[in-house]
């Protein structure tokens, strides 16, 4: 019961969000399609309040399923290395000229990397879980030497462009541009749904998964390629936002006190909620010019989940 | 049939295992000689040729499988750490006609229902996995170190269920040379990696047997008819 009052409440917070800024929006004008609250409303804020939404999203269920499957509770797409190698893709996308190509690339960037990832896995003893980090933590520092090539390459605007995505920001035009994101993302909560029940199974151990007939490699392969898929659409259209993949997880299992898969989709909801808190705080907190959204995630985010950590002891 | 044939590897020499259907077998074997690593070659979960009725394990579907073979591991493995014992019990409904709730109260776990299994003690742990056997109910089940961590009277309640035929054919590995005796089970020792005994308990249970595997560390004391077998800490 509570936790349904919770949603509603949360769900008329998001609605109202498009509505503050630093023009507000008088919501009686919205009727009126040539006035400049409306344009402002549908063209701008509203586009950002989604974006932020499903990206919040993508990356708190993404992280939650990295965290179950490689078993390992430091591990999400950011930690490991495929939010960097998205936004890699995306730097060689604009150094090279495919500006057209950038969600591609930033996909292809990012699957690239659990294809590195799941074969280390496959080649590691269950036990060796801290390897894996290891590996994206190697991976995040090959990765970034290749960024300071493309860096050195690519003329000062489009320096300034990276650079620029690197530090995120939900900042998008027009109402079409959200489709991809919302596309991903539904599809990402619709796969993760569907295999609930090897994953529960997964949550335990790869052995008693396999002993109850669950194709491991088959699931954990569909399962990391639609993360990826959907990680990689969001990273390019947002750049990389870190910290909700990790804390919302972690957050929303000590409230609840459940099992991960009975979690999917407190864990989206609220990874949504939280983006779009912090896009809002981003967006009224500065006079002049907005905070890039990263920053903010990173201020709220790392004292609370630092404050968990030693909660917990 | 369970088999295995001419199977190398760095831990495990010259493999041929075969096991007629509903043949229950001990293995004993000193720490390292290869026990589990056998185990989990013959449950598929290491990849290997094992034989099943003639059919490569590895090329069963996933539900076939599952009615023929089981593994219960030394120790429970879990990752999440809210996953309930009742829950845990749930994953292995599968075969059983067993109602769960009635298996929980004779092994008397039914305080523990609703508790996470990482933070139950190793002794309801193993519990918890000999339960997991008896709903899963495949057809030949292994079992690693069953009673390795269990007090007296439950390891006696575990062996009195062990011997009933609430599960089907077992494999049992195992260093308590008690258990392996009255079970009765054919017997099968490992050294270092190799098979060097099988044959009926019969013939492994003999006084020279035991001084040839054991040296002087064990003792059979014959209690009339029963023999019982003492562990000597002092000579």
């Amino acid at each position: 019961m509570i936790t349904k009052i919770l949603y509603l409440l949360i769900s008329i917070l998001i609605l109202l969000a498009p509505f503050y800024g630093q023009i507000h929006i008088d919501p009686y004008q919205l009727s009126t399609v040539k006035s400049i609250d409306f344009k402002l409303f549908w063209e701008i804020r509203l586009p950002r309040v989604i974006v932020a939404f499903f990206a919040g999203a993508i990356l708190a269920l993404g992280g939650v399923i990295f965290q179950s499957l490689f078993k390992n509770p430091m591990s999400t797409p950011y930690t490991l290395g495929v939010a960097t190698g998205s936004t890699l893709g995306v730097a060689f996308a604009i150094v090279f000229g495919f500006h057209s190509l950038v969600a591609l690339f930033g996909f292809l960037g990012a699957l690239m990397t659990v294809v590195v990832l799941f074969t280390v896995t496959l080649r590691l003893k269950s036990y060796e879980t801290n390897a894996l980090l290891l590996v994206g933590i190697a991976l995040a520092f090959f990765y970034n030497a290749s960024l300071m090539i493309l860096f050195s390459l690519s003329s000062e605007s489009q320096s300034f462009e990276i650079i620029r995505f690197t530090m995120g920001s939900v900042d998008v035009v027009g109402l079409s541009k959200t489709l991809p994101i919302v596309t991903a993302s539904t599809l990402l909560l619709f796969v993760t749904y569907w295999y609930r029940k090897d994953l529960k199974l997964l949550l335990t151990s790869n052995d008693y998964a396999y002993l109850k007939g669950v194709e491991v490699k088959k699931v954990n392969t569909i399962l990391l390629v639609s993360v990826s898929i959907a990680v990689g659409v969001s990273v390019s259209l947002t750049g990389p936002i870190g910290f909700v993949g990790l804390i919302t997880p972690h957050i929303i299992k000590k409230i609840y006190q459940k099992s991960a898969e009975q979690l999917i989709f407190p864990i989206f909801f609220y990874g949504g909620f939280f983006l779009v808190l912090s896009d809002f705080v981003a967006r009224n907190i500065g006079s002049n010019s907005e905070i890039p959204i990263g920053i903010v995630t990173a201020f709220i985010g790392a004292p609370f989940f630092i404050y968990l950590i030693i909660g917990k002891r | 049939m369970l088999q295995l044939k001419n199977y190398n590897s760095s831990i495990l020499k010259n493999i041929n295992f075969q096991l007629k259907a509903e043949q229950n077998l001990i293995i004993l074997g000193s720490n390292g000689a290869g026990k589990s690593t056998l185990a989990r070659l013959l449950c598929g979960i290491t990849p290997a040729p094992t034989l099943l009725n003639n059919q490569y394990l590895s090329k069963m579907n996933p539900t076939q499988r599952t009615k023929e073979i089981n593994y219960i591991p030394p120790k429970l493995e879990i990752f999440d750490e809210y996953i309930t014992l009742n829950e845990y019990l749930d994953l292995s409904r599968l075969y059983s006609l067993l109602e769960p709730n009635n298996l929980i109260k004779l092994l008397e776990l039914e305080k523990l229902k609703g508790k996470p299994c990482q933070e139950l003690s190793s002794g309801e742990q193993q519990l918890t996995m000999i339960a997991t056997a008896i709903l899963h109910n495949a057809k030949i089940t292994i079992f690693d170190e069953p009673t390795a961590n269990l007090d007296p009277k439950k390891s006696r309640d575990i062996f009195s269920l062990l011997k009933s035929n609430i599960c089907q054919t077992k494999i049992i590995i195992t260093h308590d040379l008690n258990l392996a005796c009255h079970l009765g089970y054919d017997v099968m020792f490992m050294k270092e990696g190799k098979i060097d005994f099988f044959d009926s308990s019969e013939a492994f249970f003999t006084e020279s047997n035991l001084d040839h595997y054991f040296g002087s560390s064990v003792k059979i004391i014959e209690e009339g008819n029963r023999s019982t077998i003492t562990i000597k800490l002092t000579n």
